[in-house]
């Protein structure tokens, strides 16, 4: 049996990218949708409230000025849409998260949980009665409680740290976890540790590596889907034009030991392309979320032994 | 209700712990590119052909060309900072019309026509740099080489593998050579700029009398040159009349259309989302490189003279055209370099030769960008689909192989084609008029993007007002007033519109090629379950 893949990752927050993403499906005729991590934003708008029915909130060097409840439901969409969590607060809330981190990390917490539970709720009206099947796999940058809050979903499966039944005889192995990042996010951790981990999962396959699909957020190491500016980790600041290869050894060794047919990754939002390693196939879509537009990519697997054929898509 | 008022004081933003990786070009190596793109010396190379229209005022027509070209600016920062990414003109048109529309507009205007950019590149060297520095040297033969058909084909090839050469080392080290390429090239001109400012005119005079007797065996050579080619030809840079002044913007157009050269790198360059800082790099480009050439002109006035500025020019078209006996003008014809007349002042072989070689890092620092944005409208289109995947292939060492070879194989036919086939060389226009066309459909595609593109534009930072239309509308106007001129010329004045069937059989075959390519792979990506459009389209979001 044949199958169609469509892959996308780290839509970070942006509410347009999502609904895309779950819309892909019907667009690319896929029979499987797999999104690759880093779903959550990184960052509050704050909406403050600076009269009766009257806001204003700065985003990208713009002040906006909101009267009225339509106004307001209209900048928090285009909040949404960019990828932030709009929250309406008053002067002196807004005064007291920019003093407290402990009740700011508390608003990014319920933000953050309230997107995906709205998420959910739409993905499962929009996939009702479809074919397709929906798999979300987390990323670094999502906190581990966002796993539960996925699980509840009717249509969507978590792909995290498991090994999943694919159509057509083909499984996918994924995890959300990186290698080592500068900015301390929630699911990272040293090489050795990355790699004992994706062994761990990937062995609870049960199909040849000619039907088995990873689909690891980090990208290989040493590949054109990992290249980065070189970033000091103390100051995170560029360092002059030097750029660096900065995907995972671990991965890379696992593609090189099992040779799946494909191995799905994300993360390096810039490094969008496609290289062999061996007999796998190995993709990094790139990200365009900020622009609302969905980098992804479409994999038809022929059913026997081959990948058919892919191509890199911007929609 | 959107504001422009700047960034207040309280904390707008709360930002989390997460990943947040930057692109590889500063915002310092797009104003570089833009500046060198904009390149002084293809415009002092360019002004040769304003001879033909004479009764045109030169600096008005800058002036008036840089104000649209400002426009241009505005537009390209506007798709810039709504769509970030590598291949520039092709993705936007694709994204916001349809894939054919990208496809043949994006590849005619980034991909071939620079085919025919690789010879202009080297004419430009050759009688700039090269035979300037040959003819000091005494090596006249070598020089008059360079002018035969082998001598121009040698030197094509030579440029095809310069640039190949800057593009293979990669984004950061082409970087790094335009950095250092500017200062040197720039601490050249402050020196040529100073020895024009501190020479009289007779000084000049007698100088450029001098080397000419040397170098060319010619007696008298400045008054010579304004009798054997300056007839006709305006003596002030700011007389003329208007007419004549705006037939001269697509004259113009050939150095000042190219701040946005870098529209197709985008996707590498850090912080391209703003809006505003992609106005201060590409503008800032613009308006160093009009600000030089404006300071040299005003220095050739003074201390070269207008006259004898325009004779010069009018003596090398003239030859070049057949319509002046090289008998009449000194030195046969050949092109009387400003950066080599500049250095003449001191009468010392080893400055001359060290300050022209130290100018001519503004040029070879551009050398790279004739491949460099060509490659990035190469890969896009690979990537979805319209060229094979294959195309698109890196080497382990970054080097965009075969995207490389589809620049430098074609180039090398073209450039024999230029080199060996006399009448070639008169589509020299056609290098500017093929990329105006695809500028005038992305103008459109800014135009309409509000309309076709809806989520791209309300995702962007861009103000949603009507300025931002009516600033693209206002451009359309003016690329399509240009491709006008250039097309319907009645008189032939730019030589590449309806009356030279060469041109119109050139560029047709060019466009027909990019059709032939996109309904190929249509058809093959059909025959495959793909379809291209779907590639380029949007996905709903309701």
């Amino acid at each position: 049996m044949k199958v169609r893949l469509f892959f996308a990752t780290d839509v970070h927050g942006s509410e347009v990218c999502w609904r895309k993403f779950i819309n892909s499906a019907a667009h690319y005729e896929a029979d499987v949708l797999i999104l690759g991590g880093d779903m959550t934003g990184k960052a509050i708008v704050p909406i403050v409230q600076t009269a009766p029915e009257h806001w204003r909130y700065h985003m990208l060097d713009i002040t906006h000025e909101l009267e009225g409840a339509d106004e307001l439901a209209k900048g928090e969409r285009l909040i949404r849409d960019h990828g932030y969590y709009p929250v309406t607060l008053t002067p002196e809330e807004r005064d007291e998260y920019t003093s407290n981190e402990e009740k700011l990390e508390e608003l990014f917490h319920e933000s953050m949980r309230k997107t995906v539970e709205s998420w959910v709720e739409w993905a499962d009206a929009r996939l009702e009665g479809s074919k397709t099947m929906c798999i979300v796999c987390p990323g670094n940058d999502d906190r581990e409680d966002i796993d539960e809050i996925l699980a509840t979903s009717r249509h969507i499966i978590v792909g995290e740290g498991n090994v999943l039944d694919l159509p057509g005889g083909y499984q996918l192995a994924s995890s959300g976890w990186t290698n080592l990042t500068p900015w301390d996010t929630p699911r990272e951790e040293d090489e050795p540790k990355l790699k004992e981990r994706i062994l761990g999962i990937v062995k609870q396959a049960t199909v040849p590596p000619e039907r088995l699909v990873f689909g690891l957020h980090a990208p290989p190491y040493d590949t054109q889907l990992d290249v980065a500016p070189k970033i000091d980790w103390d100051t995170l600041t560029v360092q002059g034009q030097d750029s660096a290869h900065v995907g995972s050894t671990a991965v890379r060794e696992v593609i090189e030991e099992v040779q799946p047919i494909l191995s799905l990754h994300g993360h390096i939002h810039e490094s969008r392309a496609a290289v062999r390693i061996g007999r796998t196939l190995a993709i990094n879509p790139g990200s365009s979320y900020t622009e609302g537009m969905v980098a992804g990519c479409v994999v038809d697997l022929d059913g026997k032994s081959k990948l058919k054929r892919y191509r890199l898509t911007s929609g | 209700m959107a504001t422009d008022a700047g960034k207040p004081a309280e904390q707008t933003l709360f930002v989390r712990k997460a990943s947040g990786l930057v692109k590889g070009w500063s915002t310092g190596d797009g104003f570089r590119y833009s500046f060198f793109s904009t390149n002084i010396f293809l415009g002092i190379w360019g002004f040769l052909y304003a001879v033909f229209i004479p009764g045109g005022s030169v600096f008005w027509s800058i002036i008036i060309t840089t104000i649209f070209v400002l426009l241009e600016v505005v537009v390209y920062a506007g798709l810039i900072s709504a769509m970030p990414r590598a291949g520039g003109d092709y993705i936007w048109q694709s994204r916001v019309f349809h894939s054919s529309v990208g496809f043949v507009f994006g590849a005619t205007g980034w991909w071939f026509i620079l085919w025919l950019w690789i010879p202009i590149y080297a004419a430009l060297c050759v009688n700039s740099f090269i035979k300037p520095v040959l003819r000091i040297l005494g090596a006249n033969g070598a020089a008059d080489w360079l002018t035969t058909e082998w001598g121009v084909f040698v030197a094509s090839l030579a440029t095809i593998a310069l640039a190949t050469y800057l593009v293979a080392v990669g984004m950061k080290a082409y970087a790094n050579f335009q950095k250092w390429a500017l200062w040197i090239g720039l601490a050249g001109l402050a020196v040529g700029a100073i020895l024009l400012i501190v020479t009289s005119k007779d000084t000049f005079i007698a100088s450029f009398n001098r080397e000419m007797l040397s170098q060319f065996g010619a007696k008298d050579a400045y008054a010579a040159t304004i009798k054997g080619a300056g007839e006709g030809m305006p003596t002030s840079m700011f007389a003329g009349n208007l007419t004549d002044t705006f037939k001269l913007i697509p004259v113009m157009a050939f150095w000042l259309l190219w701040p946005v050269w870098c529209a197709t790198l985008y996707g590498e360059v850090r912080g391209a989302k703003d809006f505003r800082k992609n106005i201060y790099q590409m503008g800032g480009g613009l308006l160093a490189a009009v600000a030089i050439v404006l300071v040299f002109l005003g220095l050739v006035t003074k201390t070269m003279g207008w006259d004898f500025f325009e004779a010069s020019a009018n003596g090398y078209m003239g030859v070049l055209y057949a319509y002046i006996d090289p008998a009449a003008v000194p030195g046969a014809g050949e092109y009387l370099s400003p950066t080599a007349m500049t250095a003449w002042i001191v009468n010392n072989s080893a400055f001359q030769i060290i300050l022209i070689a130290a100018i001519s890092l503004i040029v070879f620092g551009w050398w790279g960008t004739v491949f460099l944005s060509s490659t990035r409208m190469i890969f896009a289109s690979a990537f979805d689909r319209i060229l094979p995947e294959g195309v698109a292939k890196v080497t382990s060492g970054g080097v965009p192989v075969n995207a490389l070879l589809l620049m430098a194989i074609p180039s090398v036919i073209v450039s024999a084609f230029y080199a060996f086939s006399p009448s070639f060389v008169q589509l020299t226009y056609d290098a500017t008029l093929v990329i105006a066309a695809m500028f005038f459909v992305t103008g459109l595609a800014f135009v309409f993007m509000p309309i076709r593109a809806k989520a791209i534009w309300q995702n962007s930072a861009l103000p949603k007002g009507p300025l931002l239309p009516i600033i693209g509308v206002i451009y359309v106007i003016f690329m399509g007033f240009n491709l006008w001129l250039w097309l319907y010329d009645k008189t032939n004045v730019y030589g590449v519109g309806y009356k030279n069937k060469n041109s119109m059989i050139f560029m047709g075959i060019l466009y027909v090629a990019a059709i032939v390519i996109w309904v190929i792979a249509y058809f093959v990506r059909k025959n495959q379950g793909m379809e291209l459009e779907a590639v380029a389209k949007e996905i709903p979001v309701e």
